[in-house]
């Protein structure tokens, strides 16, 4: 098993010094690079845990490409930014936190981050951003036409796409999510997405029926997806739903940039067939919820929560917490599923949000990794905790980092994880205190 | 609790003059930059060390805690949320703040004025009337006029103290108490810089500035100079005109590197280091503030583009390892 999983890590280097260390802007951009990626995607190679993962990963590649070829314009946002608004106005979404993401778990994300530290940027700084900032000075990212970001969930978004805008000369917009509750905060935020809406049509060349007509079709095809999600998240419920976090964790991709597309309605439909059809694979393992992210360049925490017959059965960032949206009243419908978010405003709402997730998913027990530079995140572990300790979940805070491995502290974490996972195995189970 | 009429504010986007014309005490809270760590189990280590001071030092003390925020950033807005787990008792109230400017920004803001109003009169009953405002409006003025002209010609560190000590609700009296550093910068008496950057502790690396023979000509901090920069006078005949003009002072103020208009705060910047004869910028910000962590490098660029000259230093607000910067402050004054 050891030499197996040797042999694994020395092909992986391998390839990873042969071909990805090599990779150039130009490459990026290079017809035969796309054909090849797309190929080995579809080949018998690629075998992903899930028939929904080749939907969702064949949507972002040929996404990705058209952005990079100019087949439409290109509309950088960021995740609270609703991807109906983008798709259904003839815009390619490109979504730079993604896509540190991706860059990570190809080992490439030290690389990136050190362009950005040269540029001026410091190591506090959230890692996806600095990664992301590394990426475009080296050219590697396509180039925007428009930067869209949403004032939450955090700062790092709205500033570091600032940063983007004078590199690439683009114009940025950025729209202000009034404070939950406030009076006309719909209407006031719909009228932000208007203005946009109109700058994206203006650069897809949509006339006002065309605007009208793409957007109802996006929110169209967003509330079906949505609708299949909710029987995923009604089976993922059951103790013995086979579904794990640590392939989960990747669907907040799909959330946030594919809804609003055919492939964001097959995904979930295809999710949710699979794990009506895979069933029942035993009920006995503790139950954990994830918050915030996990890191993209290692499973080690997940080898050691199996080795543990630990599993994750929710995560934080993969529900959709708004209402279905009418789609003859688009910007509205969109102002108030952004509003919805849990992200948006103060803590209560997203404390609130998890402690009811804790319940509904039955878990016996929560992590929050503390993604380092992540202030709406890590500043609010402490009370997070506190609350659901309150609800009776026991929680450890991680300390960590998602992009960059070499913040990552793998005795320390795994001492940490470890102790927190035997204590658990000793405590009362979930069913017995809910 | 509703009898303590003090409430402490932290951003400087707070309008004082709402909660001056509703009898309250606006005081502008520091922290204790030395015990910030007490804060750890509240807040990660890795948020603004002032979002921290603040709740260590307000944890240990006696009051009733009453405190308005702004929601200017994460930061600002996980200390609205911890301060209100930890007094749920006090009035704790947060207020939203656009990064835009324009009308739908104002509009917003305005909102926000009336609710915060509305909130004074639920807890206190105390209504606040066109005319009450008017005044303390007026009277904020005279306030930041009496500042700039108080603390005109100061070194670098009395300059950031009478401003502190004028937030805080006191007399701007520090420049009599706290004669200049040897050595240290009173207006002519030293190589001109501007400061700029989010917050520091006067203690600390401005003191240094001064201690190697700066003469900070401008305090470009939210703590310094930068809160009383602009003026925030607004008309209007009636309650909703006034806070609309109220809102639109306040977002045309020089801004803070949150603000999403850039381009105004880097043409402020450089003009403002002009006019005052700067030979170059000192950038000092606190740690793991994003605004300043994301604003740099443009900062950087900016600057290279129209020769001046830039050295960036870092706090962790207690600075207590400050002296160690003096070198490269010393070379940096030389070299311009």
């Amino acid at each position: 098993m050891a030499a197996k999983a040797r042999e694994q890590a020395d092909l992986l280097g391998e390839i990873k010094a042969r071909f990805m260390d090599r990779l150039s802007p130009s490459t990026m951009r290079s017809r035969v690079f796309w054909k090849t990626v797309e190929g080995l995607a579809r080949s018998p190679l690629n075998r992903p845990q899930w028939k929904a993962d080749r939907v969702s990963l064949h949507h972002f590649l040929q996404a990705t490409r058209d952005a990079y070829f100019k087949r439409g314009p290109v509309v950088w946002a960021n995740l609270l930014v609703p991807s109906e608004l983008i798709i259904g106005l003839g815009c390619i979404p490109f979504y730079p936190e993604m896509a540190s993401a991706v860059v990570a778990s190809a080992g490439l994300a030290p690389r990136f981050i050190d362009r950005s530290t040269e540029g001026g940027f410091s190591p506090d700084a959230c890692s996806f951003h600095r990664c992301a900032l590394g990426c475009a000075m080296e050219g590697f990212l396509p180039e925007p036409d428009l930067l869209l970001t949403v004032n939450y969930p955090c700062d790092s978004a709205p500033l570091s796409f600032a940063y983007a805008a004078d590199l690439y000369g683009t114009p940025h917009v950025i729209i202000d999510v009034p404070l939950p509750g406030r009076k006309d905060a719909t209407r006031l935020l719909a009228d932000q997405l208007e203005e946009a809406a109109k700058k994206l049509a203006g650069l897809s060349g949509l006339t006002q029926k065309d605007m009208e007509e793409g957007l109802a079709q996006a929110i169209e095809l967003s509330n079906q997806a949505v609708r299949h999600l909710k029987r995923v998240e009604k089976l993922r419920k059951r103790l013995d739903c086979t579904l794990d976090g640590k392939d989960a964790m990747g669907n907040i991709s799909v959330l946030s940039g594919c809804l609003g597309s055919p492939a964001g309605v097959e995904f979930y439909r295809l999710l949710a067939e699979e794990l009506e059809q895979r069933g029942c694979r035993g009920g006995d393992s503790l139950r954990l919820m994830w918050m915030h992210l996990k890191p993209w360049y290692s499973q080690r925490i997940f080898e050691i929560l199996d080795r543990h017959g630990v599993r994750v059965v929710c995560e934080e960032y993969t529900h959709a917490c708004w209402e279905p949206m009418d789609p003859r009243r688009p910007f509205p419908s969109l102002a108030d599923k952004i509003s919805s978010h849990f992200l948006v405003g103060p803590l209560e709402r997203r404390a609130s949000h998890l402690v009811s997730l804790a319940r509904d998913y039955r878990v016996d027990g929560a992590i929050h990794y503390n993604h380092w530079g992540c202030r709406q995140s890590c500043g609010g572990a402490a009370q997070v905790k506190q609350a659901l300790l309150s609800a009776g979940v026991p929680t450890l805070l991680l300390d960590g980092d998602c992009v960059d491995e070499r913040e990552y502290q793998e005795g320390q974490l795994s001492t940490r994880l470890e102790a927190f996972l035997e204590a658990l195995r000793q405590g009362p189970r979930r069913e017995a205190l809910s | 609790m509703e009898g303590d009429k003090t409430v402490a504010w932290f951003c400087t986007y707070t309008p004082l003059e709402i909660l001056d014309a509703a009898g309250l005490a606006a005081v502008r809270r520091f922290g204790d930059p030395a015990s910030l760590q007490a804060a750890d189990a509240l807040l990660h280590p890795a948020m603004c060390p002032y979002v921290r001071a603040c709740l260590a030092e307000e944890t240990r003390k006696a009051g009733a805690h009453h405190a308005v925020f702004v929601n200017s950033c994460d930061a600002m807005r996980r200390l609205y949320d911890a301060w209100k787990a930890a007094f749920p008792e006090a009035f704790v109230y947060l207020m939203d703040l656009p990064r835009n400017l324009g009308g739908l920004a104002e509009e917003i803001l305005a909102e926000e004025y009336r609710l915060l109003m509305e909130a004074i009169r639920e807890f206190w009953g105390a209504e606040i009337a066109l005319e009450r405002l008017r005044d303390a409006n007026l009277a904020r003025e005279e306030w930041r006029l009496s500042y700039l002209a108080q603390a005109d010609g100061a070194s670098g560190k009395e300059r950031l103290r009478m401003a502190m000590q004028a937030h805080a609700g006191g007399a701007t009296e520090a420049a009599q108490d706290n004669p200049s550093q040897p050595g240290g910068g009173r207006r002519g008496q030293g190589v001109p810089v501007l400061l700029t950057g989010n917050l520091l502790n006067p203690e600390g690396i401005v003191s240094i500035l001064d201690k190697a023979g700066a003469e900070v000509v401008w305090i470009d901090l939210c703590n310094g100079d930068r809160g009383f920069s602009s003026s925030t006078l607004a008309e209007g005949s009636d309650l909703s005109g006034f806070l609309a003009a109220l809102a639109a002072s306040y977002l045309q103020r020089h801004p803070c590197a949150r603000m999403s208009d850039s381009g105004r705060r880097y043409q402020l910047l450089t003009q403002r280091a002009r006019e005052a004869g700067a030979r170059g910028i000192i950038y000092a910000s606190l740690k793991f503030c994003d605004s300043y962590l994301y604003d740099f490098p443009r900062v950087q660029e900016m600057l290279r583009r129209e020769g001046i000259p830039l050295l960036r230093l870092e706090s962790d607000y207690s600075d207590g390892h400050v002296g160690q910067v003096l070198t490269r402050v010393e070379a940096f004054l030389e070299m311009i």
